[in-house]
């Protein structure tokens, strides 16, 4: 079986030397357990810091549009269908990226182990085979992969890269075809009134921070349209109308591009259920016009065309 | 709040007018050159400054004089309709409607509909900002 | 005045006798987060936690805060000014560095010729009683610059957990205030506080030497074109997640929103991390990328603060740390710095 983070690093530094790239972008080891951190380099002889495990859980694809360089990038599923709307919507050219894909077991979701542990801190952690073997104070558990893998990853359909330039590791099994929005249609199934109160709940959390936007590859305008003051669509304070609206539009504006890779999910230190509401958009832009975000390169971003047989039952 | 769309839809408002038909006078118009232009920030907007409802009409399908403004409206307002119903805001507070130019009876009969439909929901309250409020 | 001795079983009854005459704000569970909230009930207090995932600023510098209203409506404009602070509140709980981050905060608000009535209402009606650290989280840093695990900066009453009960001692006259009404606890005796001693001891020595910060003002000083700022921001998404959750970060934009007719003007929290936070009118951004920003951040919690106040602007509560969607560690940059010889400074 292939060593993933050996083949990245070898894969880097080979690009590197040979200048097809000027930077690769990737992860090395956090400085907290269970964490690891994007990085970024330039250096051939640097690139034994590269590693990959299931702590990778940033969207890499975020920083293409900013880099100026070449740039070769580690790439999961979802961040290969990322890099694909990136081009799509022609945030880059495709001769500048060199997709370096992972195929994906998924990623560890650290807040569901910070539950399993109630609130006691992680000292050490090793990542096993199928397990994660953790340890602090007056603590050792070994906590099941499968079990604390990040929603999205459970319903990920594209773990295997879509798009790339080299595959490292072998491709994984996908998920299987069964009801990959059991969640969405879950919540829909509640009363109006119980899933306003859930929405309520869950905005007042929210701290107006932003890391959820800025984790997200597709979330790129230079001037959010939370910072437009004129007009000014919606305040800035903390009252739920106002976060709750900045969730909203948000969730409209990366309809049809979203992959649901989590990243915005990860990124939000209040535990805010970030993809209510991004994953009820992605259900309806598959069920109302047969697209899903970022599988292909030849299709047209949904919200830019239409069809003569689009659900019009909605109006008068 | 009614965005009507200057071709079709605000044009069949004037023939209503012309034709004194009667319809409820609660409808506060803003004309748009096309339904395409209806940004759904201007639906959420309008909510949270206190409209109780809002109703967007443009042309019927294929005859947009733009040409196809209305075809990528239509899929912006399936998506905006329901992550609204979605989040807990009532259904019938945001409606759509295809009305030509000569289709003075059916504007006059749409804006009583949604007048209606919207009056028995009350006034709008969840999208309705309250004072600022603090954080504890 | 001697310390005393609350037993944990009578820490309820404690609670109840503040509820009766003050609000009381504590470390609450929300959702498998400690947060702080105010108490209905002393069952809803979390006092076993390591820190709560937002600071307590809020509690004294809202994050969104009404600062006047404006009615236009009659003939007369109508300004009115929001109300003070009058109610007494009681921040029951909180870790020293929280407690220590008070005090920078009155340093900015307080420490000139400038003094902002909304936030000092606020403290002047708040008694801190904050809890001692005896098990510092694996990021905490608070020895490191200027505070510690039992430190009593900017708290009115100190508790130490010693395990069957807790240890009281008294800070501040605002502190004793506090306890004139408790008479049922009675004094600690020698082994409470050498078993305090013992915990602060151990809590220390966890912290010695977690990070570096000798000269860093000296050395930041010297650093303006240093190359060491243009990798440094590179993976910083430009979040507001560090600057809102530190304890001590301060900034805030003043915004009025409302119709012609009515409307309010707000105080925000902004965040320098924004993008936007410097822009100007004309269209000008002096800070166009992450770069300035992150060097901006630096400069001012640890040269420009120290320049201002005397200290650095940071108490070492690590949340930045810990909450940073990218692990963008500050302890390893600021260990960057102080370790590297070409950082000298002037």
């Amino acid at each position: 079986m292939t060593d993933v983070a050996q083949a990245i690093r070898d894969t880097a530094r080979r690009l590197l030397a040979d200048g097809r790239v000027d930077v690769v972008i990737g992860f090395e080891a956090g400085t907290l357990p269970l964490r690891s951190s994007p990085c970024f380099v330039r250096d051939a002889g640097d690139t034994d810091r590269l590693v990959w495990n299931m702590t990778c859980e940033n969207n890499l694809a975020r920083y293409l549009p900013r880099v100026e360089e070449k740039a070769g990038i580690v790439a999961k599923g979802c961040d290969a269908r990322s890099i694909v709307g990136l081009l799509t919507e022609g945030r880059l050219e495709r001769e500048r990226v060199y997709v370096i894909g992972v195929p994906c077991q998924g990623i560890l979701d650290r807040r569901s182990i910070e539950r399993r542990l109630a609130g006691k801190e992680i000292v050490q952690a090793q990542e096993g085979e199928t397990e994660v073997l953790v340890r602090g104070e007056g603590f050792e558990v070994a906590l099941s992969k499968e079990e604390h893998l990040h929603a999205s990853c459970r319903a990920c359909r594209s773990r295997n890269p879509v798009i790339y330039d080299t595959l490292v590791g072998d491709p994984v099994a996908e998920g299987d075809g069964a009801d990959e929005y059991a969640d969405v249609r879950e919540f829909e199934a509640k009363p109006a009134a119980e899933r306003w109160a859930y929405f309520l709940a869950q905005t007042s959390r929210c701290i107006r921070c932003y890391a959820c936007r800025n984790a997200c590859p597709l979330c790129y305008c230079r001037t959010c349209f939370t910072d437009v003051t004129q007009p000014q669509w919606l305040g800035r304070t903390t009252d739920p109308t106002d976060t709750l609206v900045f969730h909203i539009a948000r969730a409209l504006h990366v309809a049809g591009r979203c992959v649901d890779c989590g990243a915005c999910d990860r990124a939000c230190p209040l535990g805010v259920d970030v993809r209510k509401l991004t994953r009820k958009m992605e259900k309806d832009v598959e069920k109302f016009f047969h697209h899903k975000a970022g599988m292909s390169l030849d299709e047209p971003l949904p919200l830019a065309t239409y069809s003569l047989d689009d659900p019009e039952d909605f109006v008068q | 709040m009614a965005f009507l769309c200057h071709w079709c839809s605000y044009a069949g408002a004037d023939l209503a007018g012309t034709s004194r038909l009667q319809y409820p006078p609660n409808t506060r118009t803003i004309r748009v050159p096309c339904s395409g232009r209806v940004d759904p920030l201007f639906i959420i907007r309008s909510l949270l400054h206190g409209a109780d409802g809002v109703l967007v009409a443009g042309c019927h399908p294929g005859d947009c004089h733009y040409l196809e403004g209305n075809y990528l409206a239509r899929r912006r307002f399936a998506l905006l309709k329901s992550i609204l119903e979605y989040v807990g805001v009532e259904e019938g507070r945001v409606q759509f409607a295809w009305v030509s130019a000569a289709e003075a009876g059916k504007f006059a009969q749409v804006i009583a509909e949604v007048t209606e439909s919207v009056r028995a929901l009350g006034p709008g309250q969840r999208l309705i900002k309250s004072k600022a409020k603090e954080t504890l | 005045m001697t310390p005393l001795r609350v037993p944990k079983q009578q820490v309820a009854g404690l609670l109840t006798a503040l509820l009766d005459q003050y609000q009381v704000i504590a470390p609450v569970e929300e959702e498998g987060l400690v947060t702080f909230g105010r108490l209905g009930s002393p069952e809803e207090a979390v006092l076993d936690y390591r820190n709560a995932r937002v600071s307590p600023k809020g509690l004294l510098f809202p994050q969104a805060e009404v600062l006047l209203t404006y009615n236009l409506a009659s003939e007369r404009a109508e300004l009115q000014e929001a109300p003070q602070q009058q109610e007494r509140q009681v921040v029951f709980g909180i870790r020293p560095c929280d407690a220590r981050s008070f005090v920078l905060l009155d340093r900015v608000f307080e420490g000139n010729a400038w003094h902002d009535g909304y936030y000092l209402s606020r403290r002047r009606n708040t008694t801190v009683v904050a809890l001692a650290c005896p098990r510092p989280g694996l990021a905490c840093f608070c020895a490191s610059v200027g505070g510690g695990p039992f430190s009593t900066e900017g708290s009115d009453l100190l508790l130490t957990d010693l395990g069957q009960e807790y240890l009281l001692e008294v800070v501040t006259d605002k502190g004793a205030a506090l306890t004139e009404a408790w008479s049922e606890y009675g004094e600690a005796g020698e082994d409470s506080l050498r078993r305090k001693a013992e915990l602060q001891q151990g809590a220390e020595a966890a912290l010695a030497g977690r990070v570096e910060i000798d000269g860093i003002d000296r050395r930041l000083k010297g650093m303006w074109d240093d190359v060491f700022w243009e990798r440094l921001h590179e993976k910083c998404l430009g979040c507001g997640v560090c600057t809102y959750l530190c304890p001590t970060c301060h900034c805030f934009d003043i915004v009025d929103e409302g119709s012609d007719r009515q409307g309010q003007r707000l105080r925000l929290w902004d965040s320098c991390m924004f993008p936007l936070f410097t822009r100007q009118a004309s269209g000008h951004n002096p800070r166009p990328t992450g770069k300035e920003r992150w060097r901006q951040r630096l400069m001012h919690k640890f040269c420009y603060s120290v320049d201002s106040y005397g200290e650095v602007g940071c108490v070492g509560c690590g949340r930045c740390v810990v909450n940073c969607p990218v692990n963008l560690d500050l302890r390893h940059v600021l260990n960057e710095i102080c370790s590297d010889r070409t950082h000298q400074g002037t």
